[in-house]
């Protein structure tokens, strides 16, 4: 059980937007968190990584209590994300904003970086090859080059995912990966959360097109702030208070 | 209580109400030109100084009535508005280095202009209004009276344009989201360019009874320009109910510390309350979420 | 800037030999300039112009990571003022004193910072900006310690003697050397996680970059060099008074980086030589340079969106494009 969030619950003066929620996610599984817009997922994910603080609840990361820790400690600790709205660093090259993202493993020290030892430029070169290696992961060496800013919106999701994986994650959270996608960047996105979950990384995904459930090997369904129901992808997609949230919301869906 | 008490009292009251009512007017006015445009129009304190000067000049060496030349300045330093959105911040927009860069370098036109041709000796317009209103122990100058409802009145009339008429609605929903402005055909540069004519104007009008009130130097709109980030960031960033508080806050402040402490030392304990306010609740009295 | 991305192969060595060379011929002439302008002003101007470089290149250190910092002269002036009072009142060398005034800037910057460096970079300018003033009011008050509105006069020197020249020398190696460090720090990992920072604090905690840790950082590199450079005003110029360092000289190293080019290290340097020099050089009247100076500010924000440094880039690009459609042309 590499992750276990307990009774995480989150109000904004007068609004719930997450309240008791309990997940575990296993080692190495990809988790599906589904929901209409509006159900706490992205809340959620902001949770986990310290984005904000909870109002009551734990998360607890391969043992260790993370509850309201800083985004930046929770990265070090192994928890990569993406985000919905996708920021970017847009004014580097698709390839700097993967190298900048190389923070923590390796992570050279104050004095060699400013000197430029050996020992620097020894860590700087295996990101940077490192860096590549990942482009050609997701599909964006051929870019490289080119701002980030000026890139179609497909690869810019890529390039989000890219660099979450440059801190080396144990978990890796994707908030909504998929959306805003054509077909085709949705195929080789897909492909590209496969490729990755074998490499060992757990993932849990936010999204609300219901096409992410064919990857996942568990699925939990969220809807005001709470879990409604959990199971395997098939079992969701046949339940009648899924179908009823979907409908209801009239967000449907690619499928 | 003894009587020197309670006169220091009613005074302090008086020229509280009296500088909050300019300083919400001028930080009103600053607020539109960030709301709308997002822009910091750090030249505001100078717009506010040559409104000032522009009055002082027409009242003493042309010699016209003060109220007369008050007219003048706001209308000239409101056409200088259409001016500014036009050739200063239009070209710009979005650009914040470049902004400040423009703001600094109409500052210095202004300030420098007005040094040379005017020098830095302190003058005063002479009063608006003569005379004194008395009640039982207390005299009150009438001048400070008629400012403070002019203040008041200007200010209301303000609000109501916000909320009430079509233009002032039009500025709201700029403000609040460009996109879906400009997609409901709103004509977002008119908007922008009423906002700037509004705050110069504003600025001018405060400036005018302030040169009267106070007194005039050229570099009145430095000073003048903190108050209203102070105001800014006390009452929280982009809010009118922020504004409007805040204002009172220094107001009062500005009115009663000189009291107690002395001259330079009054701007330094402001500047260190107002930091001390902002480590506990950074985002000021009405403000939203600031970390970044 | 790619010295992160180029990975080094014998082109890159030769890559490096030209700027090298330009700037060792750029060093020469700047050594050689006390042997053309033997004029006392000229010198005091250019010694001026050095240690307002440092000032604008340690500010503009700062602005990559997105901070604005308004109290920039203040601290310029905190520096000038600790270094003269240490060496006037305590008796302590102006060389030592130089140095402990860099130290108390850099710790004074700090302390401004960490309380609001998790807020977004507009607080960090507004609140720098309150204590820039506050801070000048301070000085201006403690008049037993700083002569109040006066200043100090007859603060000790670096060197006893009468000549500007050795000032004028090592003031130059001083800002050869800072500017160094401060490329160093730019060209590094530190000066890329500053400028992630500035596009996007969420991305750049989500990989793990500390952004209080590095906006703190970017402040006192920026706060520490500018101190000095206020340390060495003090013990060149004799005298200091508050007045130099207000308001309008922090906006005016603004517009030094912003005239010479925010996005480019040699921005500021090129900024503050341009806007410094040229005024004094070209005005009858004191009391006209400001004018000159705002001309030459809205020409170059008008005609030049990229700062001074992108003219030599746009020259060259006007020149690509009409070489290209020559060839055109012929064919």
């Amino acid at each position: 059980m590499i992750l276990e969030i307990a009774g995480l619950t989150k109000n904004f003066g007068g609004l719930t937007a997450v309240s008791g929620m309990n997940i575990t996610v296993n080692d190495g599984e990809v988790l599906g968190l589904i929901g209409p817009n509006g159900a706490g997922k992205s809340t959620l994910f902001n949770l986990i990584t310290g984005v904000i603080q909870p109002t009551k609840g734990t998360v607890v990361f391969k043992g260790k209590d993370i509850t309201g820790k800083r985004p930046h400690v929770i990265a070090e600790l192994g928890i990569g994300r993406t985000f919905q709205l996708n920021p970017l660093f847009p004014n580097f090259t698709v390839l700097q904003n993967v190298v900048s993202s190389f923070q923590i493993r390796p992570r050279s020290n104050l004095f060699d970086t400013f000197f430029n030892t050996p020992v620097y430029r020894k860590n700087e070169a295996y990101i940077l090859e490192q860096s590549l290696e990942i482009l050609k992961l997701v599909g964006l060496y051929k870019v490289r080059n080119e701002l980030a800013k000026n890139q179609p919106h497909g690869y810019q999701k890529m390039l989000g995912v890219a660099r979450a994986l440059a801190i080396k994650p144990e978990l890796l959270l994707l908030d909504e990966p998929i959306a805003g996608m054509n077909p085709d960047e949705i195929n080789n996105t897909i492909e590209a959360i496969r490729r990755t979950s074998q490499l060992g990384v757990t993932i849990i995904l936010v999204e609300h097109n219901m096409k992410i459930l064919e990857i996942c090997n568990r699925v939990v369904v969220i809807n005001f702030g709470q879990k409604i129901v959990e199971g395997t992808p098939r079992e969701i997609k046949e339940n009648p208070e899924v179908i009823k949230a979907y409908l209801g919301s009239g967000h449907d869906t690619q499928h | 209580m003894p009587e020197a008490t309670i006169l220091l009292i009613i005074a302090s009251i008086v020229n509280a109400l009296v500088l909050s009512s300019m300083y919400i007017l001028l930080a009103l006015g600053f607020t539109f030109l960030f709301n709308i445009m997002g822009i910091l129009n750090f030249a505001h304190g100078a717009i506010y100084m040559i409104g000032a000067y522009i009055c002082f000049f027409l009242a003493t060496a042309v010699g016209i009535n003060q109220w007369l030349a008050m007219l003048i300045a706001v209308a000239a330093v409101g056409l200088f508005g259409i001016f500014m959105e036009r050739f200063a911040f239009r070209p710009f927009f979005g650009n914040i280095n470049q902004i400040i860069v423009v703001c600094i370098g109409i500052i210095t036109v202004l300030e420098n202009g007005v040094s040379v041709s005017q020098g830095f000796i302190v003058q005063v317009t002479p009063p608006f209004v003569q005379g004194i209103f008395r009640v039982g122990i207390i005299s009150i100058s009438w001048e400070r009276v008629v400012i403070f409802l002019i203040g008041i009145s200007l200010l209301i009339l303000v609000l109501l344009f916000i909320n009430k008429t079509k233009q002032g609605l039009q500025m709201r929903a700029v403000a609040q989201d460009l996109e879906g402005a400009v997609l409901q055909g709103i004509n977002v540069h008119f908007v922008s360019a009423l906002a700037c004519v509004i705050a110069c104007a504003l600025a001018a009008l405060a400036g005018s009874l302030m040169g009267s009130y106070l007194s005039l130097t050229p570099y009145m709109g430095q000073d003048i320009m903190i108050k209203v980030l102070e105001i800014l960031v006390l009452g929280g960033i982009g809010s009118i109910n922020g504004v409007l508080f805040a204002g009172l806050i220094v107001g009062t402040l500005d009115a009663v510390l000189p009291i107690m402490v002395s001259g330079t030392a009054t701007q330094a304990l402001m500047m260190l309350i107002i930091i001390v306010i902002l480590l506990f609740k950074p985002q000021g009295l009405f403000g939203k979420e600031v970390r970044g | 800037m790619g010295s992160m991305i180029a990975a080094p192969n014998s082109n890159t060595h030769r890559k490096n030999l030209i700027p090298a060379i330009g700037y060792g011929a750029v060093i020469c002439l700047l050594a050689c300039l006390p042997l053309i302008f033997k004029s006392p002003y000229i010198l005091h101007l250019f010694i001026l112009t050095l240690i307002y470089i440092i000032a604008a290149a340690s500010m503009r250190f700062i602005m990559t990571s997105g901070q604005i910092p308004l109290a920039h002269a203040a601290f310029l002036g905190l520096g000038a003022y600790v270094s003269a009072v240490l060496s006037k009142h305590m008796g302590l060398s102006p060389w030592l004193a130089l140095i402990i005034a860099a130290l108390v800037s850099m710790c004074v910057g700090i302390a401004i910072s960490f309380p609001f460096a998790r807020l977004k970079a507009f607080y960090y300018a507004m609140i720098s900006l309150f204590f820039g003033v506050g801070l000048l009011q301070g000085i201006e008050s403690l008049g037993k310690l700083t002569g109040g509105l006066a200043g100090i006069t007859s603060i000790p020197t670096l060197f006893n003697t009468g000549s500007k020249v050795p000032y004028y020398y090592v003031f130059l190696a001083l800002t050869i050397i800072s500017l160094a460090i401060l490329y160093r720090f730019e060209a590094c990992r530190i000066g890329w996680n500053l400028k992630a920072i500035d596009q996007s604090y969420l991305v750049s905690s989500s990989v793990g970059i500390s952004e209080v840790k590095y906006r703190v950082l970017a402040v006192a590199i920026g706060c520490f060099f500018v101190g000095l450079a206020g340390g060495m005003y003090a013990n060149y110029n004799v005298t200091i008074s508050p007045s130099s360092f207000d308001t309008t000289s922090t906006l005016w190293m603004i517009i030094y980086v912003a005239i010479g080019g925010t996005n480019d290290f040699a921005g500021p340097i090129i900024g503050t030589a341009v806007l410094f020099l040229i005024p004094q050089y070209f005005s009858g009247l004191k009391q006209y340079t400001p004018f000159v100076s705002a001309a030459i500010l809205f020409t170059v924000v008008f005609a030049f969106r990229d700062g001074l440094v992108s003219i030599p880039r746009l020259i060259r690009t006007r020149y690509q494009r009409k070489k290209v459609k020559v060839q055109t042309d012929d064919s």
